[in-house]
């Protein structure tokens, strides 16, 4: 899929509603009551004069819309968030991906489970800005049917890292646009694209907190999966159809689920029996009836009561 | 008599209904279930009849986003003609519910087969969704493949490229193609499972 034309999809939307005030404009209607010759003669006059200043007009709404950079997704919105106000040469930033989604719509996680998409993002950057990989918040277990996806519902932040050169221009102005491509489901899926773009300005001093997108920065961090603490333990053995998984802890564990990074590990609709331990806990984990290889390692997020962890474990 | 009667009926009923539920869902390398379904032609068809031939089932939903990336392209249909014209029995299998997204009427059915040009062997209607049930159907689209012996050797994806634009069907491995191409030259299929991928199948719940 080409940049252009993802931005030129994008473009239609923002250009969809000004067009749609042109028809209603006074100017218009001046023409549509027009009947006679002479005077379609002066509304005809009177366009060559209203047109060129309502084109300037739809020209500026059009741009305050991309620097607004909110856009259309099935059944929401997405938009480009910065966590800092300014790009600083030299330092790594965050750049969040912000859905926003109606009642009982959801989008995906990194392992959208046994059916749907994960969002997928090709960045647009300027020389001397690179992005990283998606940091992804916890997602919702999403039962649909006999099956199980793993996703968000109303809002998600994803958190983008970027890399800024040394060797920007202070003073600059630089633009980033993301096109975005996914899967919006409920009981049904849509599937759509966009084009999110945010303008920020490169400056040497440090730049402050965006006050605006904290708060949403903050949740999504604090949604991440944490690394596990040095003095956990943690083993998988392998059994004939499912994975034996023990965590040793240091407190009795009452709640937990495994979230795979990976498809074809777990059977991701089967329950997980929880088997709470003095000092920690044993899950039993169905193996995927794709499962054909044995995998070296089990991957994925740990969901320990309200905590999330990230488990990354040979498997014996 | 009489309530021996019962206790029969009883033991037949859990024969046929509990038994097979109980049963563990198709595995690659192992005996693929039997099924009996009512095709939208108004026949019945039974995998058991089938012995001697591969056999493709093709979940499907005609509303659903991936399914359409296959056909709106044409690329399911093309997989059709292909592999029936090399004596495959490919059947199409609804599973979604009344009232749910892809359910449709024998009628509709095959009025749809008519404007999309689709060529399978039959459709297979499987409201109930006892038979998606049975091969643990997760997606529309997701593919099956049974060898001659009655073996299921392929379950999975359609190809390599989860995704629901058309423009990715050029380009993509087809594990569908690639694993009946194998396994009719006597080769073992390489890649037998893969993560389908698409809509949930609409179950009733």
């Amino acid at each position: 899929m080409p940049a252009n034309s993802l931005a030129k999809q994008n473009l239609g939307t923002h250009f969809a509603f000004p067009r749609g005030s042109v028809a209603a404009s006074p100017g218009v209607r001046i023409h549509d009551m027009g009947t006679g010759l002479k005077k379609r003669t002066t509304t005809t006059r009177i366009r060559h004069f209203v047109g060129p200043i309502f084109q300037l007009g739809i020209l500026l709404f059009s741009c305050t819309l991309l620097l607004a950079s909110a856009v259309a997704i099935p059944h929401g919105t997405a938009e480009l968030l910065t966590e800092r106000t300014s790009i600083q040469p030299g330092h790594h930033f965050y750049i969040g991906l912000n859905f926003r989604l109606e009642p009982g719509w959801h989008i995906y996680w990194i392992n959208p489970g046994d059916a749907g998409e994960s969002p997928r993002v090709t960045w647009q950057l300027p020389a001397g800005v690179h992005a990283g990989t998606i940091e992804w918040p916890m997602p919702k277990r999403l039962p649909a049917f006999t099956l199980m996806d793993f996703g968000y519902e109303d809002q998600v932040l994803l958190l983008v890292p970027m890399k800024a050169s040394p060797k920007l221009d202070a003073g600059s102005s630089l633009s980033l646009s993301a096109g975005i491509k996914l899967a919006v489901c409920r009981d049904v899926c849509v599937t759509g694209r966009a084009q999110a773009s945010l303008s920020l300005p490169v400056r040497k001093e440090t730049p402050p907190p965006d006050e605006a997108a904290s708060g949403l920065f903050r949740a999504a961090r604090r949604a991440l999966p944490q690394p596990m603490p040095p003095s956990w333990k943690f083993k998988v053995v392998s059994r004939k159809d499912s994975f034996q998984l023990a965590g040793s802890v240091g407190h009795s564990v009452q709640q937990a689920f495994f979230f795979p990074l990976l498809a074809n590990q777990i059977e991701n609709a089967a329950p997980q029996t929880l088997r709470p331990v003095k000092s920690g806990f044993e899950l039993t984990l169905k193996k995927s009836d794709q499962f054909l290889k044995p995998i070296d390692r089990l991957q994925g997020a740990l969901l320990l009561g309200e905590k999330a962890y990230s488990l990354n474990i040979p498997v014996h | 008599m009489k309530r021996l009667s019962f206790y029969f009926c009883m033991v037949l009923l859990m024969v046929l209904f509990v038994v097979p539920q109980l049963l563990e869902a198709a595995r690659v390398g192992e005996t693929a279930p039997d099924f009996v379904a009512l095709g939208s032609d108004g026949k019945t068809y039974r995998l058991a009849d089938l012995k001697g031939k591969f056999v493709v089932l093709e979940w499907h939903n005609q509303g659903c986003p991936y399914t359409r990336k296959h056909y709106e392209g044409g690329n399911m249909q093309g997989l059709q003609k292909e592999w029936t014209g090399r004596g495959v029995a490919w059947f199409t299998v609804i599973s979604s519910a009344p009232g749910t997204q892809g359910y449709v009427t024998a009628s509709e059915e095959n009025a749809y087969l008519g404007r999309m040009h689709a060529v399978p062997t039959a459709v297979l209607l499987d409201p109930s969704g006892q038979l998606g049930h049975v091969y643990n159907a997760k997606t529309t689209p997701h593919m099956f493949i049974i060898n001659p012996q009655g073996a299921l050797i392929y379950d999975g994806a359609i190809d390599n490229r989860p995704t629901s634009d058309v423009s990715d069907i050029n380009g993509a491995t087809n594990y569908v193609s690639l694993a009946l191409e194998q396994a009719m030259s006597g080769k073992p299929v390489a890649t037998a499972a893969t993560r389908p991928y698409g809509c949930s199948v609409k179950y009733a719940n």
